[in-house]
């Protein structure tokens, strides 16, 4: 490009993927907030075509509209695994976030959030209040009030509907490995009990849990949000501890964290210090249903329940993992599996976007929700905090008996009416 | 004041008038060229449409249909104009399995209404390689072709009856959807008018019972021109097939490395994709010819899809080769003339030289069976010296393509690309009679003015009123007009 713009920006070292981009529109049928707000600025062509725009000076950096189109972006990345050309949408993404964050401040609420995230002393009280909260009766009955203070409440609301089952004793004979779990900030904040399940059926089917102290927030949120600084720091602290670990594999359950820790490579490449190692990390990191799909998974008790599953984005099209969750599923004796129109598109939960974007979000979610409502499940099966709570609370304010659920709960579920 | 009046009608989220919103409008599928629009209105409903293109007819403001933007000519694009989106006019309108008709709005995708109607054993056979996002709209409007078109034909074949709205507002129905017409049928001279004859509001098509059985060959080469023959013989032979397409080693090989990747010999330097359908009985005796003919011509291997999952792998390839050249170069072009059948292994022979010549990269992939050749250059036009060694062999290869009795656009269009061949194409009295047709519908050359007929042919539109923009009567004269030389995108 003849005389960048925006020279020794994030933006301009992703020139190559840009022009990667040949302009064909094969992306635009895949992109949900194309299909809802029916305008090509909020399609993937589009905001490349700006990214390129701003390269090129034909626009600039703070002009609203632009930075409107690029915050309403979801960071799905469904538009990656459709694209010919193999453009890398979700870094081009994290790249000109970075770069706008310094021409204008990120939304009030999602600054809190981030500052947050990335403060354990901040982090833990506020996960301590939420779990508190939750086990109160106050956020079902503030379920239902208007705006995001009721969806925030349904959010929370949502978390303490898992299923019931006994306790039983794992044991293991570890032929397949040592495994460190990352236990993320949400997921060990509110869906505590999930972590539990992850650890006792990746136990059941030959993994031997090991500890990594230490571990961070995994960084995502802050990489989507474009600040790149906050999570390289964090990369840096898990390659850390896990490498402290000595495990085989890092198990994540979470898809969001997953995404970015197998990706902490391209985050780091960079920094000459920490690349190769960032890199021999990432090599390690698998989801959960990786692990599990890989030994089998070992068959349990009977679980006659009809559920239906929805993939995360940042397991389908991030990760490209897509057999894996639904060889957890069919393991399961008796459980129906239902399949759900529409399943690899967006819940519209993407991070903390249901925050900040809500009507997009509320546009994106309402089809999921209808065609959930449609399969008759009683649960609907997902691995990613995310989209548990962005499905769980909608279900919740439509009414819709259905419950979300992470695969590795229905299918711990089984391992307990076994007796293991 | 035109902006908030447009607003009334279709709501103010679907207009746009900021600079930097339109931005994105300024390209269709072919990104070199670059024309940057006034405003944009995205009506949502016929009524919402017939009321902006009435609202525009009465300020007399000309105006630019749009799709979904992947025409590769440049045809969509507005130059300092009103572009009308019709891609929020998604619904199918109604499917009658038993006539095998459907009746559709025009920013309905084409594939979705080949997913809508499989379920009943029915196809929408135009099946353009960018099926997956254009639009039925955009499909009339260029008379798009596809691989499946060697046998079924093209958009035109496929649709019945059209409800038009005439740049002046009038609404008109063309064809009928229940076969003959009193009247001129007039749909053949809607179909292909590229935008500059209204907007189709209302598409009924016809839909074709999926045949009875398929089958897909793949025949690999080691080199273009046995391809080219074989080409050449399985057409001489009589038997038509549903698709022949050719891709040459170059194509093979980008596509290989897409997620796309189909199985296709990287080492190959060309393979022939062939379809063949109808009746079980009849298929297995034309695969037995075909791959006879294919291995009597040299070549390597006749490998036959063995079932419906291996047959959209080598088909999704074919189709996303186009789109997976865009790892090669940041910039591509691409052309679209159609030659005589018998003259294949000539001109592929004159494209090589013309790319040795220039050294550039060409990768042809193409449309066999009806010898519409397809030949893309990727390239970066950051390097003024390799866009003009690009533009040269380009322009080389067409007046190839002409000389050797062919055509200029096959499918895409002539629009914005073709504009300078036109001349060397048509006499002076084609070019009038086609001005007089189009004054028939356009008699203000109001819709999608400057493309199609050269302006000074047509004493075409000279500007909005008051527009920056107001064009010379005037523009530069064909081949030297830079027909198909892209802007650095
Ligand atoms: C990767 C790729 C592969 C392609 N392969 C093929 C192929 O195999 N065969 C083929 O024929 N083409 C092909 N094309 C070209 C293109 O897809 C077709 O020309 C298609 O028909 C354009 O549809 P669209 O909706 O994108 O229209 P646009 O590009 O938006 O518009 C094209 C023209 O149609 C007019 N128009 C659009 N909608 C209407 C309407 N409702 N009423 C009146 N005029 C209208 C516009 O004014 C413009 O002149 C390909 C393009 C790409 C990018
Ligand atoms: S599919 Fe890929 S190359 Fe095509 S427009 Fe979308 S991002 Fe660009
Ligand atoms: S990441 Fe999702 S929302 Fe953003 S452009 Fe891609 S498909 Fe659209």
């Amino acid at each position: 490009m003849p005389g960048c713009a925006l020279p020794n920006t994030p933006l301009a070292g992703a020139l190559p993927g840009i022009n990667a981009c040949v302009h064909c529109g094969f992306c635009l049928q895949s992109c949900p907030t194309y299909l809802n707000l029916e305008d090509e600025n909020d399609s993937p062509r589009g905001r490349i075509f700006l990214m390129r725009s701003l390269l090129e000076g034909t626009v600039k950096p703070d002009d609203a509209s632009v930075q409107l189109h690029i915050d309403q972006c979801l960071g799905c990345r469904a538009c990656e695994p459709v694209c010919p050309s193999g453009v890398p949408y979700g870094q081009l993404l994290e790249a000109t976030r970075a770069t706008l964050y310094e021409y204008r401040p990120t939304p009030f609420i999602a600054r809190l959030i981030l500052f947050v995230f990335a403060r354990e002393w901040l982090l833990r009280p506020a996960m301590f209040f939420s779990r508190a909260l939750a086990a109160t009766p106050i956020p079902t009955l503030l379920s239902g009030i208007k705006g995001r203070l009721g969806f925030a409440m349904a959010m929370l609301a949502s978390t303490g509907r898992s299923i019931e089952r006994s306790n039983y004793k794992p044991v293991t004979r570890g032929e397949r490995g040592t495994v460190a779990t990352l236990r993320g900030c949400v997921m060990e904040g509110l869906f505590s009990t999930t972590n539990r399940a992850t650890e006792r059926v990746l136990t059941v089917n030959g993994y031997s849990i090991v500890g990594a102290p230490g571990q961070k927030c995994c960084g995502a949120l802050h990489a989507h949000a474009g600040h790149l600084e906050d999570a390289r720091a964090l990369a840096r602290r898990n390659i850390v501890a896990f490498e402290r670990s000595g495990a085989t594999f890092i198990a994540v359950n979470a898809a969001g964290c997953g995404a970015i820790m197998k990706e902490y490579g391209h985050l780091l490449k960079d920094d000459p210090e920490w690349h190769q190692r960032a890199v021999n990390l990432s090599a390690r990191v698998r989801d959960v249903s990786e692990l599990l799909a890989a030994a089998g998974p070992r068959e349990g008790g009977p679980l006659p329940v009809k559920v239906t599953y929805d993939a995360p984005c940042h397991l389908i099209h991030a990760q490209r993992v897509n057999e894996a969750p639904l060889s957890v599923l069919t393991a399961i004796p008796g459980l129906e599996l239902v399949p759900l129109h529409d399943f690899d598109q967006c819940c519209g939960s993407a991070g903390i976007y249901n925050l900040i974007e809500p009507d997009t979000s509320d546009a994106v979610l309402a089809p999921k929700l209808a065609n959930i409502r449609d399969t008759r499940a009683s649960w609907v099966a997902t691995g990613n905090p995310g989209c548990l709570m962005q499905i769980g609370a909608g279900l919740i304010r439509a009414e819709i008996s259905a419950r979300a659920i992470h695969p590795v709960d229905l299918l711990d579920a089984s391992y307990a009416a076994f007796g293991q | 004041m035109v902006a908030e009046r447009l607003a009334e009608i279709v709501g103010p989220a679907h207009v746009l008038s900021r600079q930097s919103e339109l931005l994105v409008y300024n390209s269709d599928g072919l990104p070199g060229y670059r024309r940057q629009p006034r405003l944009a209105v995205f009506p949502g409903t016929r009524d919402e449409a017939i009321a902006v293109v009435r609202f525009l007819a009465a300020e007399r403001l000309p105006f630019v249909p749009r799709g979904a933007g992947t025409g590769l000519s440049g045809g969509a694009l507005a130059d300092d104009i009103v572009v009308v989106g019709l891609h929020r006019l998604k619904k199918i309108i109604s499917l009658d399995v038993e006539n095998r008709r459907a009746t559709v709005e025009p920013g309905v995708v084409n594939l979705r209404l080949n997913k809508h109607v499989a379920p009943h054993g029915l196809l929408y056979a135009p099946d353009p390689s960018s099926e997956a996002a254009c639009t039925i709209g955009g499909n009339v409007a260029e008379n798009a072709g596809g691989p499946h078109c060697l046998k079924y034909g093209v958009t035109l074949n496929h649709v019945l009856a059209m409800t038009v709205v005439l740049p002046s507002g009038e609404i008109v129905e063309l064809g009928s959807k229940v076969g003959e017409r009193d009247g001129y049928d007039l749909r053949g001279a809607f179909i292909g008018s590229e935008g500059c004859f209204g907007l189709a509001l209302e598409i009924t098509v016809k839909l074709t019972p999926k045949p009875q059985a398929v089958r897909t060959l793949l025949a690999d080469f080691t080199s273009v021109d046995k391809a080219a023959h074989v080409t050449s013989a399985i057409i001489a032979s009589g038997i038509v097939p549903a698709a022949l397409e050719f891709m040459d080693g170059a194509t093979i090989r980008v596509v290989e490395d897409s997620i796309y990747a189909a199985g296709y010999p990287r080492d190959a330097e060309a393979i022939l994709l062939i379809e063949l359908d109808g009746l079980e009985a009849g298929v297995v005796a034309d695969q037995e010819t075909v791959r006879r003919i294919c291995l009597d011509g040299g070549a390597r291997q006749v490998r036959v899809a063995r079932d419906d999952a291996e047959r959209m792998k080598l088909w999704q390839g074919r189709k996303k080769a186009f789109g997976a050249m865009g790892r090669l170069a940041p910039h591509l072009i691409v052309q679209d003339a159609v030659i005589p059948r018998t003259k294949l292994p000539e001109i592929l022979a004159t494209i090589h030289a013309v790319s040795e010549k220039y050294s550039v990269m060409v990768c042809n992939v193409f449309h066999a069976g009806d010898g519409n050749l397809h030949p893309n250059i990727a390239y970066s036009a950051d390097d003024p010296a390799e866009s003009e060694r690009v533009h040269k062999a380009m322009v080389e290869i067409m007046q190839a393509c002409i000389a050797a009795g062919g055509s200029i656009t096959g499918e895409h269009g002539v629009g914005l690309d073709k504009l300078g061949y036109m001349e060397s194409i048509f006499s002076e009295t084609s070019l009038n009679a086609m001005c007089e047709l189009r004054g028939v519908f356009d008699p203000e050359r109001r819709s999608n003015p400057g493309k199609v007929v050269p302006v000074h042919a047509c004493k075409e539109w000279h500007g909005i009123p008051g527009s920056a923009k107001s064009r010379g009567a005037r523009e530069a004269s064909p081949l030297e007009a830079e027909p198909s030389r892209p802007i650095a995108r």
